[in-house]
C-alpha cells in the first residue's frame, strides 16, 4: 500500500498552506478540519492539485450530550464531511456548524456536480448551503413541511397521531 | 396538460411515470423540435429513509435492511456495510468468505449488466435484444438461486463472513453457466459493434470527454467508457480482489456505444473471475465472531458496485446502534453527466442516455415514510396499512 | 350495381365485417411471428378481438381543450378511409368489389389518410406527447409517401394501366415482378412498414420516449377504432404488395399464402433493427429509398421505351 502513503502525503502538501489541523483516522484516511473560511480554499485546493475527485458529502448530527444538573445544555451541533478520494486514499475535509447558524459555503463554485450532494444536505439537514445554485426539492416530497429536516436525531418521524387532519 | 410553459419553452417530462423509465424518476427536457436545449433532474420517488431506518436498527439488523436499498445491486451494498463494521471492529472475514463475497459479487455484476443490456436495447427500440438478453439473464439468476436460495436478495453476508458455501456440484453448474454465458456475450458484442441500426443510435451519441467525466464526478462504466481509470476493484482491493484482481477496462470513445462495449467487456473479465474463484477457493472457515456492540468510531467502506462506485461512512457510538449510516450510491454521481451531455441531442435519444448510465432509482432515494397530502399519520402499521388497502378497493 | 348488393360489399364482404375479422387476423398473426423470433410465446389467437372489445366497452375520455368534434370524427373517418381503399383491392384474391381506371391512385391517397387523420388526432389533442408524436407521424407520412408511390407505379407501367385489377391480371400472366423489380419489391415491403409504423419505423409510436406518440390521449372507442383501421391497412397493404410484386392474386388460397409469407418478411424486419430516429428514418428514405424507386422507374421506363 504504498500508493496510498504517497497520494495522503501529497493531500497534507496540497493543505498544509492553508494551517489545517491534520490528522490521520485510519491507515488511508486523512482528516481536516475546516472553517467556512477555509473550507472552499481547501476543496480549491485539493481540486487544482488534481487530488482525486468529491466522492460524497455527507451530513451528521451531533446533539450535545444531555447536560448534568444544574448545567446549561451545550448547543447542538451539525458536521459535514467532504470526502474526496484518490486511489485507496480518502481526504475528509470535516467542517462543524451549530444550529443556531447552520451556514456552510457551497463549494459548486468549484466543484460543479457537487449540487447534487449538497441539495440533499440541505434537505435532510437544514444547512444553509450559501451560494448554491439550486435550492428546489430533489429527495423529499414536494409537500414536505418547512423546517423538518428527517435526518437530524430530534426527528423522530411525525408521530402516529395525525398532524392538522380534520376529523382524525 | 399544457403544452406551452409561460416562458414559451417546450418541456417534455418524462417520468415518474413514464414507459422508459422501470422506476419512477422525474425529468423535464425543454426542447426545441426534435433537439433537447435543457434538463432537469427530480428524485425521491422512491425515497424510503433508509439512512434514517438505519439509526434506529442494530448492526445486524442494519445488514439485513441495507441490502434492500437496491433490488439489482443488494450484495454490493451488504459487502460494503459489512466492510464497514468489520473495519469498526477490528476484525476481517476469513480468505474462504472474502473469496465467496467477490463471487457473488461477480455474479451480480454479470447479473445487473445483463439486466442493463436489455433495459437499454429496449430504450432504443430494440426488443429483440432486450428479449435474448434477458433470457440469457435467467441463467445467471439461476446460479445465484442455486448459491443462496434466493433471485434477488442473495443474504450471502454476514457481519465477520458469509453464510453460504460453495461445494464442488456447485462449482461446476458455476462453470457449465458461466461458459454459456460468455459465449453468449460474444454474440451480444458482435450485436453492438456490427448492427448497423443499433450502431446508428449509439455511436457518437452522448459524448463525454475524459476531462468532463473527471469535473463531472462519473464513476463506474460512465467514467470508464470516457477513458477515466477508476474501478475501486483496483485503486483501493477490498475482500480478496487482491488475490483474484480484475483487469482495468476502459474505453476512450466516451459515447454510448463505448458504455456497451465497456459493460460487456467487463462480463467477460466477470466470467474469468468466477472461474478463478473457483478454481483457486481458499480454504478455511467462513465466518469469524463480531461483537454485538461496534466500538467507537468512523469508517469509510468503498466497493465497486455494477454502476461504480459505492460509498459507505458509519458511525459508531460504542452501543449496538450505528450512530450514522451514509450510503453513497453510484447512480447519484452520474446524473451530474447525463444532464449536461442530454444537451444538443435529439429528444429521440434520451431514453437511451438516461439509460446510459444504468441508474438506479432506489438506490438514489432512501427515503423517509409514507408521505400524503397534508400532515397525514405517517408511521403505518401492518395491520392499519391492510386496513387501508381493503378500504381503499372496496 | 343493386343496392342490396352494394350494402352487402360494404358492410360483410369483403368491406366492413370480413376486412375487420382479417386485420385482426393478420395483426394476431404479426404479433405472434414477432413473439416467436424474439423467444417470447406471444398473444392467443383471440387476443387482438379481445383488445378491441375491452376497448369498445371502455369509457372514451376527451381530454379539456381539445376538439371534441374532431377528437371523435378523426377515428371514424381513418377507418372509413380504410375500408373505402379495401374496395379497390383484389381482397381475399377476388375480384375487387369496385373497381375503376386509376383506382390505384384514389387507394393510395384513401390509405394516407388513414395516417393523416393519426396525424391530426396528435395535432388535435394538447399535450406533449400527441404534439411529438403528430410532428412524426406527419414527418414520416411525408418521407416514405414517394418512395412508396414509386414502388407501386413500376408494376402500373409494365402494366400499363392505373387499375389496380388490371395490373393483378397482368402479374398473373407474366414473371412475379419481385424477380424482374427486385429493388422496386424491396422499397415496396420496407415502405409499407414504413406506412404501417411498424419497428424499426416506429418513432413515431415509440414508447419509450413519447408514450405513444399521437395516440396518447386516445382510450375506448377512438383508440379501437384507430387499431382497427392499422389492421386493415396492414391486411390491404399486403394484399396490394403481393398483388403486384408477388405475381397477382387469383383465389382465395394464393391470397393467404402470399401475404403470409410477406408477413414473415415484415415480422422477420421488425425483429431484426433497433428503432431508427425520425431523422434517420426520414434520411434513409430519401437519401436511399426515394433513389432506388426512381432507378427502378427510369430503367422500367428506358426498358419500355425500347420496347423490349
Amino acid at each position: 500500500m504504498m500508493d496510498t502513503e504517497k497520494f495522503l502525503k501529497s493531500a497534507e502538501e496540497l493543505l498544509s498552506p492553508l494551517g489545517l489541523p491534520l490528522s490521520r483516522s485510519a491507515s488511508f484516511r486523512l482528516d481536516a478540519i475546516v472553517t467556512t473560511d477555509t473550507l472552499v480554499p481547501a476543496a480549491k485546493a485539493l481540486m487544482d492539485g488534481k487530488w482525486g475527485y468529491l466522492s460524497a458529502i455527507t451530513g451528521l448530527d451531533i446533539p450535545a450530550p444531555a447536560p448534568a444538573e444544574g448545567e446549561t445544555p451545550g448547543e447542538n451541533h451539525m458536521e459535514v464531511l467532504y470526502q474526496f478520494c484518490n486511489g485507496p486514499a480518502v481526504t475528509t475535509l470535516r467542517i462543524t456548524v451549530p444550529y443556531s447558524k447552520p451556514v456552510v459555503p457551497s463549494i459548486c463554485g468549484i466543484i460543479p456536480m457537487a449540487t447534487l450532494y449538497e441539495r440533499e444536505i440541505i434537505e435532510m439537514f437544514g444547512i444553509t448551503m450559501e451560494g448554491t445554485p439550486n435550492t428546489d426539492k430533489l429527495l423529499l416530497p414536494d409537500d414536505w413541511p418547512d423546517g423538518v429536516f428527517p435526518l437530524r436525531k430530534e426527528f423522530t418521524g411525525f408521530g402516529t397521531k395525525p398532524a392538522g387532519v380534520e376529523g382524525a | 396538460m399544457e403544452a406551452q410553459t409561460t416562458t414559451g419553452k417546450f418541456v417534455v417530462p418524462i417520468g415518474p411515470q413514464h414507459p422508459a423509465l422501470k422506476e419512477p424518476g422525474h425529468f423535464e427536457f425543454t426542447v426545441d423540435g426534435e433537439i433537447v436545449t435543457g434538463a432537469s433532474v427530480r428524485l425521491g420517488f422512491v425515497h424510503r429513509g433508509i439512512e434514517k431506518g438505519a439509526e434506529a436498527r442494530n448492526w445486524v439488523q442494519n445488514m439485513y435492511m441495507v441490502e434492500r436499498v437496491c433490488g439489482i445491486c443488494s450484495h454490493v451494498h451488504a459487502t460494503a456495510y459489512a466492510l464497514g463494521v468489520e473495519q469498526l471492529a477490528g476484525v476481517t472475514a476469513p480468505p474462504r468468505a472474502q473469496a465467496i463475497r467477490e463471487l457473488v459479487a461477480e455474479l451480480e455484476r454479470v447479473h445487473s449488466h445483463m439486466l442493463w443490456l436489455g433495459v437499454a436495447a429496449h430504450e432504443g427500440g430494440f426488443d429483440t435484444l432486450f428479449m435474448y438478453s434477458w433470457r440469457d439473464r435467467e441463467t445467471v439468476m439461476d446460479l445465484l438461486e442455486a448459491i443462496c436460495g434466493n433471485r434477488v436478495h442473495y443474504s450471502v453476508n454476514l457481519l465477520g463472513g458469509v453464510k453460504y458455501d460453495i461445494d464442488d456440484k456447485l462449482a461446476d453448474q458455476l462453470r457449465k453457466g458461466v461458459d454459456f454465458l460468455e459465449g453468449r456475450c460474444e454474440h451480444y458484442m458482435k450485436v453492438v459493434t456490427t448492427d448497423e441500426t443499433f450502431v446508428g443510435r449509439t455511436k457518437n451519441v452522448g459524448k463525454m470527454s475524459k476531462e468532463e467525466a473527471y469535473e463531472l464526478g462519473s464513476v463506474g462504466p460512465t467514467a470508464r467508457a470516457s477513458g477515466v481509470d477508476r474501478d475501486i476493484r483496483i485503486d483501493a482491493p477490498y475482500v480478496s480482489y487482491e488475490q483474484f484482481p480484475v483487469k482495468l477496462i476502459t474505453d476512450d470513445a466516451g459515447d454510448l456505444q463505448a458504455r456497451f462495449v465497456v459493460r460487456i467487456k467487463e462480463l467477460y473479465e466477470s466470467f474469468r473471475l468466477i472461474r478463478e474463484i473457483l478454481d483457486h477457493m481458499p480454504e478455511g472457515e467462513l465466518t469469524v465472531k463480531v461483537p454485538r456492540r461496534i466500538p467507537a468510531g468512523e469508517a469509510i467502506s468503498r466497493v465497486e458496485a455494477p454502476r461504480g462506485e459505492l460509498l459507505y461512512f458509519l458511525k459508531s457510538n460504542g452501543t449496538d446502534i450505528p450512530d450514522r449510516v451514509k450510503i453513497r450510491t453510484p447512480s447519484l454521481c452520474n446524473w451530474s453527466s447525463v444532464v449536461n451531455y442530454a444537451v444538443g441531442h435529439k429528444l429521440a435519444d434520451m431514453p437511451m442516455l438516461l439509460a446510459g448510465i444504468d441508474p438506479c432509482f432506489s438506490c438514489n432515494d432512501r427515503s423517509v415514510t409514507i408521505h400524503r397530502g397534508g400532515n397525514v399519520q405517517n408511521d403505518w402499521s401492518w395491520e392499519q396499512l391492510r386496513q387501508y388497502g381493503i378500504a381503499y378497493y372496496r | 350495381m343493386n343496392t342490396p348488393l352494394s350494402l352487402l360489399y360494404l358492410l360483410i364482404f369483403p368491406g366492413g365485417l370480413f376486412l375487420i375479422a382479417m386485420g385482426l387476423v393478420y395483426e394476431w398473426a404479426d404479433r405472434k411471428l414477432v413473439a416467436q423470433f424474439q423467444n417470447r410465446i406471444g398473444p392467443r389467437w383471440f387476443q387482438p378481438l379481445a383488445d378491441v372489445i375491452k376497448l369498445l366497452a371502455k369509457e372514451e375520455i376527451i381530454p379539456a381543450g381539445v376538439s371534441s368534434g374532431l377528437f371523435t370524427a378523426l377515428p371514424i373517418v381513418a377507418v372509413a378511409a380504410a375500408l373505402t381503399a379495401a374496395l379497390n383491392v383484389p381482397m381475399f384474391g377476388l375480384r375487387p368489389a369496385y373497381s375503376f381506371s386509376g383506382d390505384l391512385i384514389v387507394a393510395m391517397y384513401l390509405l394516407s389518410l388513414m395516417t393523416l387523420c393519426t396525424g391530426l388526432a396528435g395535432a388535435n389533442t394538447n399535450d406533449r406527447f400527441s404534439l411529438i408524436g403528430a410532428t412524426r407521424t406527419l414527418t414520416q407520412l411525408f418521407s416514405y409517401e414517394a418512395p412508396f408511390m414509386l414502388a407501386l407505379l413500376g408494376p402500373a407501367i409494365m402494366a400499363g394501366s392505373w387499375n389496380i385489377s388490371e395490373i393483378n391480371a397482368y402479374a398473373e400472366s407474366h414473371l412475379w415482378m419481385v424477380v424482374t423489380q427486385p429493388i422496386g419489391a424491396l422499397v415496396a415491403i420496407i415502405g409499407l412498414m414504413g406506412k404501417l409504423e411498424l419497428p424499426p419505423f416506429d418513432a413515431p409510436e415509440a414508447e419509450t420516449e413519447i408514450v405513444s406518440g399521437a395516440l396518447t390521449e386516445y382510450s375506448g372507442r377512438g383508440l379501437a377504432l384507430f387499431h382497427i383501421g392499422k389492421d386493415i391497412e396492414l391486411v390491404i397493404g399486403l394484399t396490394m404488395v403481393s398483388a403486384f410484386y408477388f405475381g397477382g392474386l387469383s383465389n382465395p388460397i394464393y391470397f393467404i399464402v402470399k401475404t403470409v409469407v410477406l408477413l414473415l418478411i415484415t415480422a422477420g424486419l421488425q425483429s431484426l433493427f433497433a428503432r431508427l430516429r425520425i431523422d434517420q428514418t426520414v434520411g434513409m428514405w430519401w437519401r436511399l429509398g426515394a433513389l432506388l424507386a426512381l432507378l427502378q422507374l427510369l430503367v422500367l421506363i428506358v426498358f419500355k421505351g425500347f420496347g423490349l
